[in-house]
């Protein structure tokens, strides 16, 4: 476990394992294009990175693959002051922490730099995930952070640019980020409404990557592995994935996610017959509108028998 | 005893008219067979009947002419008798008498004595005493003979009761129908005849102006229906008719109509059933009748009887509903019949399919019916096949083929699939100077050599087509081998159609003509076809050419394989031409071929994939180049060649056609590699079309114009500009259309069509698609009325302007005393301590949070637009001002108090308060920032109701929008019901969280069969009131603004739940709407 925190007692922080989260295993990601080349760069050069893409195209296991990569190499470098390896498993292989907040309307500044508590007659404070992120030199992940309050993402600037800091107003603190600090947002335009899109203050600190679903073949070789289903079942799901999208912004608000065709995979694997696992896994999940869901069961009955 | 008839005879001889000779002549005829003594009787009747009147010497001829034959088959007592009747008829008229007599001798042989009396006595029973009964009395006796000829005696007095009860109606038409009688009695059956008359009797009694029609159509209506049912068919009408009145005619020729479309061994049952309901209701039972072939069109036999099942059993429970249930105009009917029925309509699936089509493609692809693509004259003749010109797949309205929806969706799709099958597989971005996966371009290559002829080909399908002599046959190759590579990737691709597909084509196949039947060319091609459908499929072909079919059958087989594009059908279709013009086109029997050995072949072409190239079809042609001979010289003898049926479920390919329109579209070549982009000619366009074998002008096309050719152009380009794409299926939701309009001019807004059902309160259910909604952009005028209202109406503005505005800052608020939130409360937590401290349970709720309530409300405005809008204020005041308050004297005081200042004023119109209130209301709303939309409605008659948009709720506020206030006015009647459906359809379409439907009119809703007649206010009310309940069942709130001082009554029915109110004053509404707009949104 990377802990390079300081202040309070180790076991304190044990408790609140969410900056010494690391992926012992390396996640599977099948790169498309040079994301990962991109996204290496960026971090030895410590910009900011914003993954854009709809939803389920693997945004959120890019940034666990990259983490787990970049890892490798610093563990090396990283001095593990009494963290206890995860049973079982060699200490050689370890990913960067990921600090993953999943943003929603009512996130607020004091969610994710910390706030006071009261504790006994006194108070004490608690430092949010961001704090903690930037203390222990761990990815910070804002998912989907279109959807928190403006306020929350002006928070960041600071920590985006050449200064790579933290106010801590309550405090009167700043903190300084740890080395391995990378803040990572993802956005997905597709929901942009005019309410909803990023402020190009903010918007403009971050190097974008764009993240599509991935083509057929590549779709389905990914199906294969994580569904774990024989290539041709992977190919038609990869086909009907790419029949469905064809569909966005015609009956379906979005495509559907290489998510659900996986898990629809996964259903085949189980035994349930491939029509009625699409039905559940996807057409179902996709849309509630009859006239669509039809539409698309059509679609399904016409690549699998 | 001479002297008795010497005396008579003298005595006769005063009457003009030789009544001597004639009763000496009579003497002299019957000399041997009557004594003197009763020829002398004779005599003496005959001068009884002459001195009787003035005229009555006509009758005594008569008498004497008659006896003869009157003898010769009756006694001379007989004779006597029948001349003292008719001297007894003479008293009441002389004419009658003589007609009476006139007839004598034909009716007499028909009947006997007793029967003669009574016959001379049905014709007293018509004598009214008048100069016309007593027309009707002779006519009478002259028809009788013809008639008697049709029927017993019995009939006939059944029949006079009707004549003469329709005598006491009216002369003339019991005269006109006695005349008719004999001739519609002839026509209709012995069987019938009995059945008619009855039946005439009961029209008489219920129907009587009508009992001349009958006659008249009646037989040629009844030979429509089956022999053993027109005596069920008339008492059945004869039953309905007490009920019916004067509708009986019209329900009675619908009905025999409608069972005129339906097997004759069906009518009975039918007819039986239609029995059962009449019992109840004999509306319901002649709208059955009239109703079943429609339904028989949708569903089966064993569907029509439970579909009737359904009805009895609605009738059983509401009369009304039942009825409306036969009519065909109830949802619930709509409903089983759609439940019975297997027929799947295109109108139904369209959204489904276009999807589908959509989720395969990619494209933008819209579906529409076959007929429609038909009927733009642009080259597709076909009504009913599937098709596509590039950018929409046409299908055919609806199919029945199978007994259960299921398969008949499954031949949709199969039909909609093969379709876009063209348009993913790219069917139609052929392109001359491409190579083909498989088969690269070399036969392309031999065959063109040097320059091509004349002029620049338009497409690149017709530089193709260009090669060969025989155009028909290439193109009916081309679109083998093309349809056969699309389905195979099909097959490869959605493996999950592949049992429907299999269906479809061995139902193809299994309905195809022999090819023994064909000259030999032909029977090659429809070889193709069936191998193009199933590559196993059996073929029967001449031994001694199996090397043919062979290599045909090879080619297909590659054209089928993976990596096969457009191109390598094109070099398909030039190695199987090569191979079908190397036979004759003759029947193998035929002199000069030999061949007869016939032989079954399966998968000829597997195992050998060697591709017939140029080598081994320069062994056959010779090694010419250029354009490719369609046959050999000296073959003159050879059939012209016609094309294989066309497959069914592959429909019309024309991709020459389809590469035209996408060039006009666009307006040059896509990327020829040697064209420049230029316009397209009219010049080229004529030539191309003479070419052409996609184009067959009809007959009707030929005559429409003098020249089919050039109208056939015009329609091409007005294609291409893309002007009426889709003008026929108007849908809401119509983001499949195809391509805009490319030019920039602003097209004349074209209006929209939508449909609504009706609510019916009697039957208690929809009348399904009943009206017809016509959605219009209001013309614009000027900004005067705006201006105007702006500057009159400054102070009113300004203040409801600041009332909205004050309605903002409630946005954001803190909420303190939270057990969560943003921050803690200072207050709170000090006393949190504090409470603490002195050994109280604190309060725990510590933190504040701003509330964010954002404004989220759409608003749309109906306005009346009615005639009676167009009222005067004043004089609608000053008429009978009491009379209009006296239930209220608080209205009549608030009269009172405003009545004063407007007088000197031009008169104002209730439409003039409407406008300025809506003005009044921009302001404010503009100020607020809600989205609200302004309509108007109006209209006549269920399929015109009209709808203004004024302000769509999308559009902004602008100086158009003012234009088109100006333009309000009153137009004509006031049918609300769909005027509400379809703008909650509109507000339905907003997401916003507060959806507001405001109804500002002036009077009940009414319109042209709105209710059963005119003045009936109940049915419009309710289906008002129905509309609303709709509206807020889907989370709209309906409110409801009058400015009818007698409104209070229906509002209070029609909205009586939801918020209505009825204004006093009229020029209360400019202040009163921002009003209570405030309230509803509050």
């Amino acid at each position: 476990m990377t802990t390079t925190q300081s202040g309070t007692g180790a076991a304190t922080f044990r408790t609140f394992a969410i900056e010494e989260y690391v992926s012992h295993e390396e996640p599977y990601y099948l790169p498309v294009k040079d994301e990962v080349e991109l996204f290496t760069a960026a971090f030895r050069e410590k910009v900011p990175v914003l993954l854009k893409g709809p939803t389920g195209c693997g945004k959120t296991r890019f940034v666990e693959y990259m983490a787990y990569r970049l890892g490798r190499p610093l563990a090396v470098l990283k001095e593990q002051p009494g963290g206890t390896p995860a049973p079982g498993s060699a200490a050689a292989h370890q990913g960067l922490p990921i600090v993953t907040v999943a943003c929603h309307e009512d996130l607020t500044a004091t969610d994710l730099v910390g706030r006071y508590l009261l504790e006994g007659e006194s108070t004490r404070w608690l430092d949010g995930p961001l704090t903690r992120a930037v203390k222990a030199g761990a990815i910070c992940y804002l998912d989907e952070v279109v959807e928190a309050r403006k306020d929350t993402t002006v928070l960041i600037h600071p920590l985006t640019d050449h200064r790579r800091i933290l106010p801590i107003e309550k405090r009167g603190e700043v903190l300084e980020a740890a080395d391995g600090f990378l803040l990572v947002l993802s956005y997905n335009p597709g929901y942009q409404s005019a309410l909803k899109d990023l402020k190009h203050s903010t918007r403009q600190r971050f190097i974008a990557i764009e993240f599509d679903y991935p083509p057929r073949e590549y779709e389905a070789q990914i199906i294969a592995h994580e569904a774990a289903v024989a290539e041709d079942i992977a190919h038609d799901l990869a086909k009907l994935g790419e029949k469905i999208r064809h569909l966005s912004d015609h009956g379906l608000s979005e495509g559907v996610s290489t998510r659900l065709l996986i898990y629809a995979g996964k259903l085949i694997r189980s035994g349930i017959p491939a029509r009625r696992a699409c039905q559940v896994a996807v057409v179902w999940a996709l849309t509630d509108e009859a006239d669509v869901q039809r539409s698309v069961e059509e679609v399904v009955s016409s690549i699998f028998e | 005893m001479n002297e008795h008839i010497r005396s008579t005879e003298a005595a006769l001889a005063a009457f003009a008219g030789h009544l001597d000779e004639r009763y000496r002549g009579v003497c002299s005829a019957l000399a041997s067979r009557l004594s003197d003594a009763e020829l002398a009787a004779l005599g003496q009747e005959a001068l009884k009947l002459a001195n009787h009147s003035l005229r009555s010497w006509e009758a005594a001829d008569e008498l004497l002419r008659a006896a003869p034959e009157v003898l010769e088959f009756r006694s001379f007592e007989a004779l006597l008798a029948w001349g003292q009747r008719g001297l007894e008829l003479a008293d009441y008229s002389s004419a009658m008498a003589r007609s009476y007599f006139e007839a004598g001798p034909q009716v007499l042989r028909r009947l006997d004595d007793r029967e003669a009396e009574e016959w001379g006595r049905l014709g007293i029973t018509l004598y009214r005493g008048t100069w016309k009964s007593i027309s009707l009395v002779s006519q009478f006796y002259a028809q009788s003979a013809t008639l008697l000829e049709h029927l017993a005696l019995g009939e006939l007095r059944a029949l006079v009761r009707s004549i003469s009860d329709l005598a006491d109606r009216s002369y003339d038409l019991a005269l006109a129908c006695l005349d008719l009688a004999p001739r519609s009695l002839a026509e209709a059956e012995r069987a019938d005849r009995g059945a008619l008359i009855e039946f005439v009797s009961v029209i008489v009694e219920h129907c009587w102006a009508d009992a001349r029609v009958y006659l008249e159509n009646g037989p040629a209506l009844l030979e429509r229906i089956d022999l053993a049912a027109r005596g069920q068919y008339l008492r059945l009408i004869a039953s309905a008719a007490s009920t019916l009145q004067r509708q009986t005619y019209a329900r009675f020729a619908e009905g025999a109509d409608a069972l005129a479309q339906m097997a004759p061994d069906s009518h009975c049952v039918v007819l039986r059933q239609a029995e059962a309901l009449a019992v109840r209701s004999p509306s319901a039972a002649m709208a059955y009748l009239k109703s079943v072939p429609d339904v028989l069109a949708r569903v089966t036999p064993e569907g029509l009887d439970s579909w009737f099942e359904r009805g009895s059993d609605l009738l059983d429970a509401t009369v009304e509903g039942g009825e409306a249930f036969f009519r065909l105009e109830s949802s619930l009917g709509e409903e089983v019949l759609d439940g019975l029925s297997p027929r799947v309509e295109l109108d139904r699936v369209a959204d489904i399919l276009r999807m589908y089509c959509k989720a395969l493609t990619g494209d933008d692809v819209a579906i529409a019916s076959s007929s429609g693509l038909a009927e733009r004259h642009i080259g597709w003749i076909s009504s009913d096949m599937p098709s596509t010109e590039g950018g929409s797949i046409y299908l055919p309205e609806a199919i029945r083929q199978y007994p259960d929806r299921e398969r008949n969706f499954g031949l949709y799709k199969v039909f909609a699939t093969h379709q876009a099958g063209h348009l993913e597989f790219d069917s139609f971005s052929f392109q001359y100077d491409r190579p083909g996966a498989v088969f690269g371009n070399s036969g392309r290559d031999r065959l063109e050599t040097g320059p091509r002829p004349e002029g620049q080909p338009l497409t690149e399908m017709e530089r193709f087509f260009d090669l060969f002599k025989d155009r028909q046959l290439a193109s009916d190759l081309f679109a083998i081998a093309e349809d056969s590579r699309v389905d195979a990737c099909i097959l490869r691709e959605y493996s999950g159609i592949r049992a429907a597909l299999r269906e479809v084509q061995e139902a193809e196949i299994a309905g195809r003509d022999a090819p023994e039947s064909l000259p030999l060319r032909e029977a090659l091609v429809e070889l193709l076809v069936r191998l193009s459908l199933d590559p196993e499929a059996e073929l029967r072909w001449p031994g001694q050419l199996s090397d043919v079919l062979r290599r045909a059958a090879a080619v297909l087989t590659r054209v089928r394989a993976e990596p096969a594009v457009v191109e390598d059908a094109a070099e398909a279709t030039i190695a199987l031409y090569e191979l079908v013009t190397s036979l004759p086109n003759r029947k193998p029997d035929e002199e000069g071929v030999e061949p007869k050995d016939w032989q079954t072949f399966q998968q000829p072409g597997e195992g050998q994939m060697d591709l017939p190239k140029g080598e081994e079809s320069s062994g056959q042609q010779g090694g010419t180049p250029g354009p490719m001979e369609g046959g050999e010289e000296g073959a003159e003898e050879d059939r012209p060649y016609t094309s294989p049926r066309q497959v069914a479920f592959r429909g019309e390919f024309k991709p020459e056609l389809v590469q035209l329109l996408q060039r006009l579209r666009q307006g040059g070549p896509q990327d020829a590699a040697d064209g420049a982009t230029m316009p397209v000619t009219q010049e080229q366009l004529q030539e191309m079309l003479d070419k052409s074998v996609e184009i067959t002008l009809t007959d009707a096309e030929d005559a429409e114009s003098g020249s089919p050719t050039g109208m056939f152009i015009e329609n091409m380009l007005k294609e291409a500009e893309g002007a009426p794409q889709k003008s026929r299926q108007p849908s809401d939701g119509a983001d499949g259309n195809v391509s805009a309009a490319e030019d920039d001019t602003p097209l004349a807004e074209e209006p929209r069509y939508f449909y609504y059902d009706e609510w019916d309160f009697r039957a208690g259910d929809y009348k399904p698609r009943w009206c017809r909604v016509i959605e219009q952009k209001l013309e614009e005028g000027t900004t005067s009325f705006y201006d105007s209202t702006i500057i009159e109406r400054a102070g009113l503005i300004n203040q409801t302007r600041k009332q909205f505005e004050l309605m903002r800052p409630e946005l954001f608020r803190k909420i303190k005393r939270l057990p969560d939130g943003e921050e803690f409360d200072l207050d709170a937590a000090i006393e949190y301590i504090a409470d603490r401290r002195a050994g109280h349970t604190p309060e725990d709720k510590l933190y504040w949070r701003r509330n964010k309530i954002e404004r989220d409300v759409a608003v749309a405005f109906l306005l009346d637009m009615s005639a009676s809008t167009d009222e005067e204020i004043d004089k609608h005041r000053s008429g009978h001002p009491t009379d209009n308050f006296d239930d209220d004297p608080r209205r009549y005081l608030a009269w009172w108090a405003t009545r004063s200042p407007g007088l000197t004023k031009p008169p104002k119109r209730i439409i003039d308060v409407e406008k300025e209130s809506i003005v009044l209301l921009i302001r404010a709303l503009e100020a607020i920032g809600d989205t609200y939309g302004i309509y108007g409605f109006s209209g006549y008659g269920r399929d015109n109701v009209e709808f203004y948009v004024i302000k769509d709720l999308k559009e902004s506020f602008g100086e158009l929008i003012q234009r088109r206030i100006d333009k309000i006015a009153p137009i004509r009647s006031t049918r609300m019901g769909p005027a509400i459906r379809h703008t909650t359809a509109k507000l339905l379409e907003s997401d916003a969280r507060v959806k507001i439907l405001f109804l500002v009119s002036d009077g009940r809703p009414q319109d042209h069969g709105y209710g059963r007649d005119r003045t009936e206010k109940e049915y419009a009310i309710r289906d008002t009131k129905m509309a609303l309940t709709e509206a807020r069942r889907h989370g709209v709130t309906p409110f409801a603004l009058t400015v009818d001082r007698n409104g209070h009554d229906y509002l209070k029915q029609m909205c009586d739940d939801m918020g209505y109110e009825v204004l006093a004053d009229v020029e209360a509404l400019p202040r009163r709407l921002p009003m209570l707009y405030r309230m509803l949104t509050d």
